[in-house]
């Protein structure tokens, strides 16, 4: 079987061919760009947080009224939380990291005014926010219990000597040497010490650049509210959440409580990013079925059309498999022409997406990926109008129609 | 009523010129029953193109009913066609999906009648070709007969001043033929022109008149010879 | 003869339904896929309060400092919002018809029946501008005084909701109601009230609910309180407590003035202008003069609500809409194709190539309001979807009421476009053609 023919026989059918050839070229520039969003969504939620997500709760403690007294209610809290079975680890925080919601600080690495500002999110924690946490120290120490200041201390500030920096910290602030015992200054040239190195963890806002720059404080949270990250031994989360909130409820009544799991908050920070991939998936997939089913509704048409003409050939001695190349090959050539045409197409929509909006540049294995699929996908479409056209009669050669 | 004045007609593809029509002149009185015929290749379909405005002469002078028609534009073609010509085709073109009342009904539909005057004129028509109790059936329940009755009803309906049949009868079964043939003559009868171009020369036998046409043009130099006298070479009566 | 087109087309339809369903299927889903994201984005663009938007401005100040812009991203805008010191002196403006400055906080309430637990509400300190400048509609009582605002009395106005839960939705007006460890006076009481989107405060959470309860502004410069809203900083200074933050360059204040014509806009201008560039002389405000007053839409605009995401998503679905209607043109021209025969003899009855362009235009639009029904339908179900894994999603992904005739009208122009070229070309079908036996 001849390319040439084929070839011949589309350029009478131009349109025809050039619509499909279009709609191929539209489907791959949608489903590569969609893919390659929502690929670059999947990845970004899916980035190791470094911390033990799955079995971390979190309560907020609000305190209200004339009684309550802040630092008191604090250590009755994490004294009770400490003790109940199946609590691994608890440390105060004022924030919870990955909710949407904390505080950012910036900090210099040297004394000189000009030098350039870090910015980080900090967290005032204690001794036990590695374990609670579930991440790893990577130089230097903990903090020590003694370290830890109420938060109606006098030199209870931002600034306090010591603190804990995450490795991503450390290193934007002290490229190419080790950040222990170095200090990070704040804009009244005040500085705390690094002692310790966490390796990885997250801050606030999921879609900050400075994500991963993270500072401990040793302090406890202001008043009137705290928070309590308690890290449940594994698989134990959901049966001590309940346990949990009316163990507190009934320590101190002089506040509002809110209990959660850590991963329902982080769930809720990435929602808008789950959101859109779900709608990029959604619409390649519903891209795809459409194309598909387009070409099958066409190629059973033009079998049809073409029921004479086939059952001539067959006459004159195509066998049935000569029949389905031919549709094959027909099917392929026009699949190609899209493809090559999609091809610049998409790399252009990415252009336009990049420039006008923050996307970013398209991997071209998306574009190998997106070829291979619409390929297949023309075979697939192609298959049964061919094997239709495979079994006309030769004996319909001889029937006026 | 239909006068053909040196029509040629010439079919241009990248390789080849086909003179379909050479210079073709013909004249068709009213009330005439005249039959084109000729064998294959010999121009018939091309006059009946020509003859029915399905298409344009690429010269040549065309009088239609004391109108000029040779150089009309598409739209006044099809008016003329709807208004004055009755089409009868070999394979009766009925549309499957329509229903025969509805069949009957499209040249009407494009002429602008009323509804009351196109219930009217199908009736009529229909009741004419003795198929006024069918309008509701479709025409794959009628046998070829009837399926080109309807069609001849269709070409009466909107009262043209001439029919142009193609093989009317070529589709059908000899007794069939035969009335289908019948119907004509009654129409032509009435008052009705009628051309009819077939290559079967028993039907052409009961037409006024035979036009033969051979290579484009016209095989008898004298076409005003009533052609049952030529054929069985016989003087005229 | 509209009448008869339509009914030709019907018949026609129903004739190939596989590739009529197709046909259907393709612009259904083209137009849900396309409109499920305009009627979502057409909520987060329309303007949410019209009767007086043009007459409302989102006052902003740059008093950043001279090292770098507010915004890395849009450097020629001023900050959101204004620090303590600027909104308390703004508030003496005599220009504005009515103006407020404005933060969010979070309070205990805690209900006066023992029964009912304390629960969290969030709380909008503003004035008592705010109420008629936005519309706010009132159940019981109104606004409260002018003296609350200048006093920093403890009033409060209570959200429809939680009067029902603190009160029992009785008319609690001139009632104590528990935030903390105060007592408000209750002055007010508003009836329902939600805008689709948050307008009069974008920067902290467009699609927010509207606060649980309303107090005066004046409160927070008297006494400590739990702001829940963006707090940004750029100036090295000591803040240490609650008193240096008011003190601070640190902006967290909005701020909105209902100015009544242009020319009291332009003096509004100048008297911003004039105010910053007396600063300036106590070495505040480093920056170049760049006092902004934008609408309600505009801000809304800036603030970019609809957000870039959007927009990405509105760009594919438009090309998903263009990808159907391609599909639609081949099958379209496949079932045109296979009618030319009928086609040629309803020419040869007379039929004028205007007539054929006209039924067939008929066919094909009746395709499109088909698949218009069928995309609205899918609409419905996209947002409702939307709504289901975006939760501040739920108040705009609703298919509005005007857009729901649009949609019918872009399905069927859509398949009309499509159609045109099929329509066209089975003009062109020569009369004399197919009408013999081949």
């Amino acid at each position: 079987m001849e390319i040439r023919p084929i070839l011949s026989a589309m350029t009478r059918n131009r349109t025809g061919s050039a619509l499909v050839a279009a709609q191929i070229a539209i489907t791959l520039t949608v489903v590569v760009n969609c893919t390659f969003m929502a690929v670059k969504r999947l990845e970004f939620i899916a980035r190791p947080s470094g911390m033990d997500i799955d079995n971390i709760i979190v309560v907020r403690s609000f305190g209200f009224g004339g009684d309550y007294a802040h630092d008191a209610s604090i250590a009755k809290d994490l004294e009770t939380l400490r003790a109940l079975p199946g609590v691994r680890a608890v440390t105060p925080s004022w924030n919870i990291p990955m909710s949407g919601g904390g505080s950012a600080m910036g900090r210099r690495a040297s004394l000189d005014e000009d030098a350039p500002t870090f910015n980080a999110n900090y967290y005032r924690v204690d001794e036990h926010a590695f374990a609670a946490l579930g991440v790893k120290l990577l130089e230097g120490r903990n903090f020590r219990p003694e370290e830890i200041m109420r938060s109606d201390a006098e030199n209870y500030s931002q600034t306090p000597p010591t603190i804990i920096v995450t490795k991503a910290l450390a290193d934007r602030a002290f490229p190419g040497k080790s950040a222990l015992g170095e200090y990070l200054y704040d804009g009244l040239n005040k500085g705390s010490e690094i002692v310790g190195i966490i390796e990885h963890m997250y801050g606030a806002w999921v879609d900050w650049d400075d994500f991963d720059k993270v500072v401990w404080l040793p302090q406890r949270p202001p008043a009137p509210s705290a928070s309590y990250l308690i890290r449940a031994e594994p698989g134990r989360r959901d049966e001590l959440m309940p346990v949990v909130e009316t163990t507190l409820e009934r320590t101190n009544r002089q506040r509002l409580l809110r209990t959660n799991s850590l991963e329902e908050i982080v769930a809720n920070s990435y929602e808008a990013d789950r959101a859109t991939a779900v709608l990029l998936v959604t619409a390649i997939v519903l891209l795809l079925t459409i194309t598909c089913l387009g070409i099958v509704g066409l190629a059973s048409f033009t079998v049809r059309q073409r029921t004479k003409q086939i059952g001539t050939r067959r006459a004159i001695g195509a066998r049935r498999i000569d029949i389905i190349r031919y549709f094959l090959i027909e099917n392929w050539l026009m699949t190609s022409i899209g493809i090559a045409l999609g091809t610049g197409l998409a790399i252009g929509l990415n252009y336009l997406l990049a420039t006008q909006f923050d996307v970013q540049r398209l991997d071209y294995g998306y574009l190998v990926g997106g070829m291979l699929a619409l390929w297949i996908l023309g075979f697939a479409a192609v298959a049964n109008p061919a094997r239709r056209a495979a079994k006309i009669s030769p004996a319909i050669a001889t029937r006026t129609v | 009523m239909l006068s053909m004045n040196e029509i040629s007609q010439v079919y241009r593809t990248e390789l080849v010129e086909t003179h379909a029509l050479r210079e073709l002149t013909l004249q068709v009185e009213n009330g005439e029953f005249v039959a084109v015929t000729g064998p294959s290749g010999s121009g018939k379909t091309t006059f009946l193109n020509i003859a029915g405005l399905l298409e344009q002469a690429s010269s040549g002078r065309y009088t239609l009913d004391g109108q000029d028609v040779s150089t009309l534009s598409d739209n006044q073609r099809s008016r003329i066609r709807n208004e004055k010509i009755g089409f009868i085709f070999q394979s009766f073109n009925l549309i499957p999906d329509l229903n025969i009342f509805d069949n009957v009904d499209v040249p009407l539909r494009y002429r602008g009648f009323n509804a009351a005057e196109r219930r009217d004129r199908i009736n009529q028509a229909l009741t004419t070709v003795g198929l006024g109790s069918r309008m509701r059936h479709l025409p794959s329940q009628l046998s070829g007969g009837q399926q080109q009755r309807v069609a001849i009803a269709r070409a009466l309906a909107g009262d043209p001043v001439f029919l142009l049949a193609d093989e009317p009868t070529g589709n059908l079964d000899s007794l069939m033929a035969r009335q289908i043939m019948d119907l004509l003559e009654e129409i032509n009868s009435a008052g009705t022109t009628i051309v009819m171009v077939t290559h079967d020369p028993e039907l052409a036998r009961r037409a006024h008149r035979n036009v033969q046409l051979l290579d484009g043009q016209l095989a008898s130099p004298e076409p005003f010879v009533p052609i049952r006298t030529q054929q069985l070479n016989r003087p005229s009566a | 003869m509209f009448l008869y087109y339509l009914r030709l087309a019907k018949l026609s339809l129903s004739k190939q339904p596989m590739l009529t369903a197709l046909m259907i299927a393709a612009i259904g889903i083209g137009i849900g896929a396309c409109m499920t994201v305009t009627a979502y984005l057409y909520v987060l663009s329309s303007d949410p309060i019209p009767e007086k938007s043009a007459h409302l401005y989102a006052v902003r100040l740059d008093s950043w400092g001279a090292d770098q812009p507010f915004s890395r991203d849009y450097p020629w805008e001023a900050p959101w919002q204004l620090t303590q010191r600027d909104s308390v002196a703004l508030l003496e403006s005599p220009i504005p018809v009515r103006q407020a400055a404005m933060r969010r906080a979070v309070y205990s309430a805690i209900p006066a029946n023992d029964s009912v637990a304390p629960f969290f509400v969030s709380a909008r300190m503003t004035g008592r501008d705010f109420f008629d400048m936005f519309q706010v509609p009132f159940l019981y009582g109104g606004p409260w005084s002018v003296d609350a605002d200048k006093s920093a009395l403890n009033t409060v106005v209570l959200s429809h909701a939680t009067n029902e839960k603190l009160f029992g939705g009785e008319n609690s007006v001139g009632r104590e109601a528990r935030l903390g460890s105060e007592s408000f006076v209750v002055a007010g009481v508003m009836d329902r009230w939600q805008p689709t989107i948050l307008f009069y405060d974008v920067n902290n959470g467009p699609m927010n609910d509207v606060e649980d309860v309303f107090l005066p502004w004046s409160i927070a410069g008297r006494k400590e309180i739990d702001g829940a809203g963006n707090t940004n900083c750029f100036k090295d200074e000591l803040i240490e407590t609650y008193w240096d933050m008011l003190e601070s360059e640190c902006v967290y204040n909005q701020f909105w003035a209902e100015i009544a014509s242009s020319q009291d806009l332009e003096a509004y201008q100048v008297w911003l202008d004039t105010y910053t560039e007396g600063q300036k002389e106590l070495g505040r405000f480093e920056r170049p003069t760049n006092n902004r007053l934008s609408t309600v839409t505009e801000y809304m605009e800036i603030r970019g609500v609809a957000g870039d995401e959007a927009w990405v998503i509105m760009c594919i679905g438009v090309l998903f809409l263009i990808a159907c209607m391609v599909n639609t043109i081949g099958l379209i021209l496949a079932r045109f194709v296979a009618k030319s025969p009928v086609i040629a003899l309803r020419r040869a009855l007379g039929a004028s190539k205007a007539q054929i362009f006209r039924q067939h235009l008929v066919e094909v639009g009746l395709v499109g309001f088909a698949g218009g029904i069928l995309g609205l339908g899918l609409s419905y179900a996209g947002l409702a979807g939307l709504r289901m894994i975006l939760e501040e999603a739920e108040r705009a992904a609703r298919l509005r009421p005007e857009l729901i005739a649009m949609t019918i009208a872009i399905a069927v122009l859509s398949a009309m476009l499509a159609g045109l070229y099929p329509t066209w070309r089975i003009c062109r079908v020569s009369p004399a053609s197919f009408l013999k036996t081949q």
